[in-house]
């Protein structure tokens, strides 16, 4: 009688013993496959959260280090600014995906008639009710109204580096016109003053998302404070419209990063660039955030880790004590084989065998189910259950561990035994 | 001719307990030979040692003249010996049939009929057999294989009377008809009365003796 058949009626006939294995190991994947899944549900997160996060740095003017003047408005700093050169300069250190820098300016709006556009709640006064709060921007994608939340692209797309004459204006302000993107406007700094008008393409429009009792700006109540009465404009749009105006430079910039684990690393190579004299500026690291967000996901991620590492280790411990004991009440029949000749290395392979033909039926079973348990499982950890998948690739994964943690289960189990000799192991049992 | 040799064969246990002290001895094909002696004197171990379930201290033990501690004891155990315990020893998540075959790869009704199972009990786990039936597949077992030497310890001891006749003639025919070379281990005198040789173990020493002394031996 072979070795296969003795593993199969083994199995068959001592089906109680079968059924506790096969319990067992079917517990141990679920958890164990789920774990992973989970724990992937929580990598995909914090890469996900690497990604979203504004993670951020600004470089400012230091006027703590320039000196001071005074005119007509009372003293200023006379630090140097930023200029849009100095800002290439560091936007191309590897790492930085995007900057932004902006003029803030009241620029009235009228439609290509000639006609003022009225703000969203008109005082009744043609030259005040025609005027916008707006920002020239580098990327007004990257403006902290954007980032914030407060404001929502719906239409269209931002304005940035590559357009010339362009605007972003709010949804409340184009319908009330009957404006659309692809649609011109007039922009003027000063009304009937020498500032040139220029005609802007509408390329965006946005919504205001923030309360209604956040939508006022710092100051007061003023209407074009209003978030419907803010406007963007290209970087270079605002230059046009300000030539009058003393062209100084940009008082700070923000840096945005790819991947936030490397915020320290890109400061550091930005304040390397030795044409800027860093005496002059300041850099602040935005990422009180990501911090705050990474730490809670990074503790989750080790709290998770933790359990799958924990849930594997008690789990083989438990399937080695339970082989172990159910192969020690085996002794005899080893005395029994290895007396009528049979080989050690074939009750090894006959043991091997009857618990492959229980994990044969128990990881299948258990990658089915484990689907549901991981999703389950997941949403105490705080994740949603689309994004808790349990994939072939962790079976394939826990499967080939499995079964060579099983192997080793068994010679462990064995070797106790198997090194006596048959004499010894049958005296022993009488 | 002689199947088996022992030739100057020790065994001390624990490096201390000197058991077996230089045995020398020949086992013939065809005959069956009984070994006695006092409990503990080494009945089984010599009985271990020419099967190959454990390894002489010293000394050689041949069959066929071949050193079987050079020729392997696992395959001595596989081609050459087949035991019959006192326990029985039979596995039990297999039938009567199913154990005769682990040493057998011929059908083991016929063997087991012919012991006195009926075809119900040879497929009947053997743990719902009785002593005499379990006792009956051991031997089936043994006598299935192509092995020329048995090996029986106290093959009758858990038996009653008319069971132990039935043994009792069964490894005598194996010796005298089959020419198998049949070693048992006993402390019966009405089992060692059957036997052609008697051999007792006396304080790690073995005595030949003829079946005469064999019932002198009785007589004691």
């Amino acid at each position: 009688m072979n070795l296969g058949i003795r593993a199969v009626l083994y199995t068959v006939r001592k089906w109680k013993k079968t059924l506790l294995v096969f319990a067992l190991l079917l517990a141990i994947m679920i958890l164990v496959l789920s774990g992973l899944a989970i724990a992937d549900a929580q990598e995909e997160q914090s890469a996900e959260l690497r990604g979203t996060t504004g993670v951020s740095f600004t470089v400012s003017r230091n006027t703590a280090t320039g000196g001071w003047g005074s005119g007509n408005g009372g003293s200023y700093s006379t630090q140097e600014y930023l200029t849009p050169d100095m800002m290439e300069q560091i936007a191309s250190v590897d790492g930085i995906k995007a900057y932004n820098a902006s003029i803030r300016t009241i620029l009235c709006l009228s439609n290509t008639k000639g006609q003022w556009l009225e703000q969203l709640e008109p005082t009744g006064h043609a030259l005040v009710d025609c005027q916008f709060y707006s920002y020239g921007c580098f990327n007004s994608e990257y403006h902290s109204l954007f980032l914030s939340g407060a404001l929502v692209l719906c239409d269209g797309k931002a304005v940035d580096m590559s357009d010339d004459n362009e605007i972003v204006i709010s949804k409340e302000i184009a319908d009330k016109h009957g404006l659309k993107v692809g649609d011109t406007i007039q922009a003027v700094n000063t009304p009937l003053s020498d500032d040139q008008t220029m005609e802007l393409e509408i390329v965006g429009v946005f919504e205001v998302v923030a309360d209604k009792t956040d939508e006022r700006n710092n100051f007061n109540e003023a209407s074009y404070y209003d978030y419907a009465n803010n406007a963007f404009v290209s970087e270079a749009a605002m230059k046009g419209l300000l030539e009058n105006y003393a062209d100084v430079g940009y008082a700070s910039a923000d840096f945005f990063v790819s991947d936030p684990e490397q915020l320290e690393v890109i400061i550091h190579q930005v304040q390397s660039i030795n044409s800027i004299n860093w005496n002059n500026f300041l850099v602040t690291a935005n990422d009180e955030v990501y911090e705050r967000v990474s730490n809670s996901i990074s503790d989750t991620s080790t709290l998770i880790t933790t359990l799958v590492i924990i849930t594997t280790v008690i789990s083989m411990v438990l399937i080695i004590l339970i082989l172990s004991i159910s192969i020690r009440s085996r002794k005899h029949e080893i005395g029994i084989l290895l007396a009528t000749g049979i080989g050690k290395t074939v009750i090894l392979l006959q043991y091997v065998l009857e618990i492959f033909l229980v994990a044969i039926a128990a990881f299948p079973l258990a990658y089915l189910s484990s689907r549901q348990v991981a999703r389950a499982l997941g949403t105490l950890f705080g994740k949603t259950v689309e994004n808790v998948i349990v994939t072939p690739h962790h079976f394939i994964l826990v499967s080939v561990v499995g079964t060579v943690l099983l192997v080793m289960a068994v010679l462990l189990s064995c070797i106790p035994i198997i090194r006596f000799s048959p004499k010894n192991i049958l005296s022993q049992m009488e | 001719m002689n199947i088996m040799e022992l030739q100057n064969v020790q065994y001390t246990y624990d490096n201390k307990k000197k058991v077996l002290k230089g045995i020398n001895a020949q086992m013939e094909q065809g005959k069956m030979y009984a070994i006695l002696g006092p409990s503990g004197c080494g009945k089984t171990t010599l009985l271990s040692l020419l099967g190959g379930l454990d390894s002489p201290s010293s000394g050689k033990i041949l069959y066929l003249g071949e050193d079987i501690a050079k020729t392997g004891l696992a395959d001595h155990r596989r081609s050459h010996v087949a035991f019959i315990f006192q326990s029985y020893n039979l596995i039990d998540y297999l039938t009567p049939m199913e154990n005769v075959a682990l040493t057998s790869k011929l059908p083991s009704l016929p063997i087991l009929e012919q012991l006195g199972l009926t075809k119900e009990e040879a497929r009947r786990n053997v743990l719902k057999l009785s002593g005499g039936q379990q006792q009956r597949v051991a031997i089936a077992r043994a006598l299935a294989s192509d092995a020329q030497i048995i090996l029986a310890d106290e093959p009758t001891g858990n038996l009653d009377e008319d069971t132990a006749a039935e043994i009792r003639a069964i490894l005598k025919d194996s010796a005298h008809k089959s020419g198998k070379c049949v070693v048992i281990v006993t402390h019966s005198n009405d089992l060692a009365k059957e036997a052609d040789v008697i051999f007792r173990l006396r304080k790690g020493e073995l005595q030949a003796s003829d079946r005469l002394d064999g019932i002198s031996l009785k007589r004691q």
